[in-house]
């Protein structure tokens, strides 16, 4: 091969070679261009969301409940922005946003959104200004307007409003939610999510390797969502929200003074004579100073009122008892108006002690903080009683942790027998609109929109402010209760026996015995002579007279201040009206209703168990939670907002369920019994309603029988005011109630306001005003939990009210209810006069909250 | 009259002339220079004025080099290949000297590979010389030696050859050590190895880079770079990103083009070092099939005319030298634009006369100028040659 030959190779080689290029060129830019123009476009285009404004929420007047606005809102884009420019960066913004740099770095280093960070949400017009006409110092920064929600009243309606704010795992789950996205909590925030979002919009972007925007290349307009028509009526939603409030404060004031009563008189006396001495010292002091010199005092608090006022003469001197109160209780929660807190909330670094409330302050030493398995473990001590905690763990009795921090804890020392909160509901009982609802301790939702501060959230997580719990909160509806089985009685002719008088005892209590198949027989009170051989039997055979059950509703029974049974094994049973020891009286049943007198509906429940009693056939003896269940309690009403408790009608099933499950709940053994069904006929033992509940059982047995659907939402209406839909009334049940029952119902209710003789709210209703007559209610006290009374600790009753107005033609039921407030003819009552004032006679008609008298 | 004319002209533009240059293979070198500055304008200044600089600062940087490398290509044009014989030892010497201080500390570093030398405001890439040098010495060794070539001189190629090649492997420069292989193939071929001896070699060449491989002596980015090849789709936005952005930008010019200016994966910077290693997708996407088919036509040009230098060289050691410098081409052609239209794993060779970087346009400039001297004197006798030239 000479070398021509070879050169002649590695020609062919070469060109080849350049021939595979050109091959592939061609398949590529001929064969498959369109592919590639396609991966090229994609290339280059990005997309951003432009936020829709959420739709707003009107009352039923149309004021404005929740609204949007647009914000300035500062984002970065950080791929304009050199790595090493960032610090500088932050710590320009820093300075101009108040923000810690280190939180803005934070942000740049978890940015999420694609190169785009929010540094501030909300900036004033002059902020907004300032950063554009100083674009050197703040590279890749740009102002851009966002819709930020509002909400002009404020705290008013929070609860059926509810917050809004980031999506979590399960809001993530729903379809067209983005973590970037704002979605509702709580409230009708939440349960119209989907309509009140809209649909965003978007632009597109062209753009170039680096992000960065070159042109315009498209924009889809955003959607705002559709608004709501609420049903109900701000200005009542504010009378309630003033009167629950009201009434919270000043169920905590008499709370406070109760406990004042209850300390030795001497005691109480000479702390209050040695603080006026004190002051009296004080305020001499003041008035030498001030009229000895001319200089200001700079020992009081307000210096601007030492300029010209001459300071009071001595003898003027008062103190208020209540904030002497305060020493008393060194260590107790007392606000600055005396007034007791629920919950004190203390902070402890390690190493160091905090001041717990009690009578005898004690002090919580934080002694170490370690780690253990990834847990911060807090190591305490009270006195010579040490403890380990973490999170959320209880300890000491009434001390709770929220937070161990690497270095220091937080715990809440709860207050158990302080008022904690008051709960309100207005229904219209002729649709299940609800007019107003809400409770106490409350919030603003503002305080949501663009994020809230972890205190923030911890301190309204303390009072549970967020919870709606007038949806949410679960009560023994306790007397309000008493309605159910007096409607029962009307419906049935079904009246209690006529046991005598007095405290003797009337007959043995009958639980089902699990080892006797017949013990229904066996224990049945009306014959229980000769079936028990105890020593009991010759009690009962010295009566002459068996009992006999009452005929009629006028028939009157002898209602004492106490209640004695005898169980199956033989021991005696007592059970203590509230008026024990004075009793009522001889009361028929609408007596009994009126006065709130519960032999009445023990002994009712009690011969309904005796004569019904049957394990096996037990929709024979559930007449009473069949009644209960039939007027909404039991099952959730299905109102259209989130998180809606069932509550709990107890029957023999759901106890034994409970048995085998462990739960706790219920006593771990015997049988479910007739003073079981005792508790029930008066709201108590495991009897769970809320309030919202409460309020549409009773809008039922006024209105002839009609169970509503409760709902919040009227109208939905879109961007143009054009009514898009109506929420539909939806009847749940219709319950075939006889109008007599209702005529009398109504005419009871009437009286348990009016009756000076034994009305339980008289007291409260009686500076009511006009129109007193066409209203009325029932007033009931929950017993919470059977605590050893103490000196400090005072059991405190959940106290309610249910009113109905007008008595006759009921257009309004108030549901109150005040968590540990005391009695609810006390404490209650008051609250739901205010509203039905309101209701009735104007707002020009609401006189000052005073305590009503302590009545069941 | 026509003798007038003849007069006032340059003597090496006379039809006539032995001194006449190769005019062909001039206009195509000048065009394919003239294309990449265009090229790396189109792919640097939509960066420069995002960033508030100078559009045409990239562009005036690599034109400086394209002036010193022109006048490279004429000094080097004027080198009589047979006087330069005499001074392949020391060049040779020199460049493996050079080599040897870019490992030093004075050597500069780019990314992981340190392949410079920081000479103030001029960097300098010792192994573009390199491949010239080892050119020339594989030549002078080759022109001696009888043919068909014995096993010992094929040794002794090899060795010449693996010296620089371990230099520039520890820098690390996979694509300029694969440059040195088939130059040497090449030149072994047409210097009369036999075959036995070619296909010997090559499978040494393949055992060692198993062998490499399994000690660990490539470094993980080469493997890296080769494997994500393989597969580019799998990790779009790792190593291969610049590949599949380059296939995106070609593949999306078609026929003609998307214009001068308007390709959006150029122009926006979607293609990484563009005006570097990947210039030819400039070309494919500005230009489409019609303007990636001209250039690769003219490195044809180019190529053919080296060849037909080859076969009308005076001396062997010409005729080895060119088709050397022919090889060195072909292959940085082959591979770098294989590298954008993913026929090839991205290596980083550079574009002949197009991609931007000083060292490479005026080493390039220079092979292509001493192969052009083998043509201007390719029917001289050394009396005929003027001294002055």
């Amino acid at each position: 091969m000479n070398s021509t030959m070879r050169l002649g190779v590695v020609g062919i080689v070469f060109f080849a070679l350049l021939g595979l290029l050109t091959l592939r060129l061609w398949t590529m830019q001929i064969g498959e261009v369109e592919a590639y123009e396609e991966r090229a476009l994609s290339n280059q285009s990005r997309v951003v969301a432009t936020p829709a404004p959420r739709g707003d929420i009107y009352d039923r007047n149309g004021v404005k409940l929740a609204g949007t606005r647009s914000a300035l809102a500062v984002v970065v884009d950080l791929l304009l922005v050199e790595e090493e420019e960032r610090e500088l960066l932050a710590r320009n913004l820093a300075a101009f946003l108040d923000t810690p740099a280190s939180e803005i770095l934070d942000q740049f280093a978890n940015d999420s959104q694609g190169g785009r960070v929010t540094v501030a949400e909300d900036i004033s017009e002059v902020d907004a200004t300032l950063i554009v006409e100083h674009r050197e110092e703040f590279p890749g920064v740009s102002v851009i307007p966002q819709p930020v929600r509002t909400y002009p009243e404020g705290e008013l309606a929070a609860h059926v409003i509810g917050y809004i704010g980031r999506p979590n795992e399960e809001d993530l789950e729903r379809e067209d939610v983005k973590p970037t996205d704002v979605v509702g909590k709580a409230g009708v925030e939440r349960s119209y999510d989907a309509l009140l979002r809209g649909s965003e919009g978007a632009i597109e972007y062209r753009v170039d390797a680096k992000r960065k925007v070159l042109s315009l290349a498209g924009e889809t307009v955003p959607q705002a969502g559709g608004s709501l028509v609420l049903t109900l009526d701000s200005a009542l939603q504010e009378q309630l929200q003033d009167s629950l409030r009201d009434g919270l404060v000043q169920a905590r004031r008499l709370e406070m003074r109760e406990r004042a009563d209850s300390l030795v008189e001497r005691s109480r006396s000479e702390r209050i004579a040695d603080a006026l001495a004190e002051a009296q010292e004080a305020a001499l002091a003041r008035f030498d100073e001030a009229t000895g010199s001319t200089t200001t005092t700079t020992t009081t608090a307000e210096p601007g009122q030492d300029d010209d006022d001459v300071p009071a003469p001595p003898e003027e001197v008062t103190v208020d008892p209540l904030t002497v109160l305060g020493s008393l209780y060194p260590g107790l929660p007392i606000d600055d108006d005396g007034i007791c807190v629920p919950t004190q909330r203390v902070t402890v670094a390690e190493g160091e002690s905090g001041v717990l409330s009690g009578i005898e302050p004690r002090f919580l030493k934080v002694e170490s903080i370690d780690t253990l398995d990834d847990d911060l473990v807090a190591t305490v001590r009270i006195g010579t009683d040490r403890y380990t905690v973490s999170d959320n763990d209880s300890f000491a009795g009434t001390l709770q942790v929220l937070v161990v921090t690497e270095d220091e804890v937080i715990v809440y020392h709860r207050d158990r027998w302080c008022p904690v909160r008051s709960v309100g509901v207005v229904l219209d009982p002729n649709d299940g609109s609800v007019l107003a609802m809400g409770s106490y301790p409350s919030y603003d939702p503002s305080v949501f929109v663009g994020g809230i501060s972890q205190t923030d959230f911890a301190s309204l997580g303390t009072a549970s402010a967020l919870q709606n719990f007038a949806v949410q909160g679960l009560y023994a509806p306790a007397s309000t209760f008493k309605a159910v089985p007096y409607v029962l009685a009307l419906e049935e002719s079904y009246y209690p026996l006529d046991r005598g008088v007095g405290d003797k005892e009337v007959g043995d209590e009958a639980p089902a015995e699990e080892e006797s198949p017949d013990s229904a027989a066996d224990s049945s009170a009306a014959d229980s002579e000769g079936s028990n051989g105890d020593s009991e039997t010759t009690d009962a055979a010295e009566e002459a007279e068996e009992p006999q059950p009452l005929l009629s509703d006028t028939d009157e029974y002898s209602c004492s201040g106490e209640f004695k049974f005898r169980l199956s094994d033989g021991t005696v049973q007592t059970k203590r009206d509230w008026k024990w020891p004075q009793g009522h009286g001889p009361l028929d049943l609408h007596g009994a209703l009126q006065a709130s007198c519960d032999l009445y509906f023990w002994d009712m429940a009690l011969r309904l168990w005796d004569e019904r009693n049957d394990e096996t056939g037990v929709d024979k003896e559930n007449l009473l939670q069949e009644y209960s269940r039939s007027l909404g309690f039991g099952t959730a009403t299905g109102i259209d907002l989130p998180f809606e408790r069932d509550g709990l009608v107890p029957d023999r099933a759901w106890f034994r369920e409970e048995q085998r499950a462990e739960t706790g709940r219920v006593r771990p053994d015997g049988p479910w019994v007739g003073g079981d069904l005792m508790d029930i006929a008066v709201g108590q033992g495991a009897m769970l309603s809320t309030p919202l509940q409460l309020a549409n059982g009773y809008a039922a047995m006024v209105n002839g029988g009609t169970v509503w659907q409760p709902r919040v939402v009227d109208q939905i209406v879109d961007t143009d005011g054009e009514v898009v839909d109506e929420y539909p009334r939806v009847p749940l049940q219709q319950v075939d109630l006889d109008p007599r029952t209702v005529r009398m119902l109504r005419q009871d209710l009437q009286q348990v306001v009016n009756n000076a003789e034994r009305g339980t709210a008289r007291a409260a209703f009686a500076d009511f005003g006009p129109n007193v007559e066409i209203v009325g209610g029932k007033t009931g006290t929950g017993e919470v939990i059977k605590a050893p009374r103490t000196e400090a600790f005072r059991q405190v009753d959940n106290a309610f009210f249910v009113g109905v107005a007008p008595i006759n033609s009921p257009d309004y039921v108030v549901s109150i209810v005040v968590e540990r407030g005391g009695s609810g003819g006390r404490v209650a009552a008051p609250v739901a006069r205010q509203v039905l004032q309101y209701l009735v006679n104007g707002p020009e008609g609401v006189t000052e909250l005073a305590p009503g008298l302590d009545a069941d | 009259m026509a003798y007038t004319v003849q007069d006032r002209s340059p003597v090496f533009l006379d039809r006539d002339s032995p001194l006449r240059p190769d005019i062909t293979l001039v206009v195509a070198y000048l065009v394919l220079a003239a294309i990449g500055l265009l090229m790396v304008y189109s792919a640097t200044a939509p960066g420069l004025s995002a960033r508030g600089l100078d559009p045409t600062a990239e562009l005036k940087e690599q034109a400086i080099f394209v002036v010193i490398g022109f006048i490279v290509f004429g000094v080097a044009s004027s080198i009589d290949l047979m006087e330069l014989k005499g001074f392949v030892g020391p060049i040779y010497a020199i460049s493996i000297g050079l080599l040897l201080v870019v490992l030093t500390p004075l050597g500069d570093s780019e990314g992981i590979a340190q392949r410079w030398i920081d000479l103030g405001p001029i960097q300098f890439q010792p192994s573009e010389f390199a491949k010239l040098a080892v050119i020339l010495m594989l030549a002078s060794l080759l022109a001696g030696a009888a043919v068909p070539l014995t096993w010992q001189t094929t040794l002794r190629a090899v060795v010449f050859v693996a010296v620089p090649a371990f230099l520039i492997f520890s820098q690390p420069d996979l694509g300029t050590m694969l440059v040195f292989g088939f130059v040497l193939l090449v030149m072994l071929f047409v210097g009369g190895a036999t075959l036995r001896q070619l296909g010997f070699l090559a499978l040494v060449g393949v055992i060692g880079t198993v062998g490499l491989f399994q000690l660990n002596q490539i470094d993980e980015y080469q493997i890296n770079r080769l494997t994500a090849f393989l597969d580019p789709a799998s990790n779009e936005l790792s190593l291969s990103y610049n590949q599949v952005q380059s296939e995106i930008a070609i593949g999306s010019g078609g026929l003609f083009g998307k214009g001068l200016f308007e390709g959006s994966q150029t122009n926006l910077q979607f293609v990484p070092v563009q005006a570097s290693d990947f210039i030819f997708t400039a070309v494919g996407e500005q230009f489409g099939f019609v303007g990636g088919a001209i250039v690769i036509a003219l490195f044809g040009v180019i190529l053919f005319r080296l060849l037909v230098t080859a076969r009308s060289a005076r001396s062997r050691f010409s005729y080895l030298v060119v088709t050397g410098i022919a090889a060195m081409f072909a292959f940085h052609i082959f591979v770098n634009i294989g590298m954008t239209i993913r026929l090839m794993p991205v290596t980083g060779l550079p574009l002949p006369f197009m991609s931007s970087g000083g060292t490479v346009f005026v080493a390039m400039s220079a092979a292509l100028g001493l192969a052009h001297s083998a043509w201007i004197r390719r029917n001289m006798t050394l009396a005929e040659r003027p001294s002055e030239l």
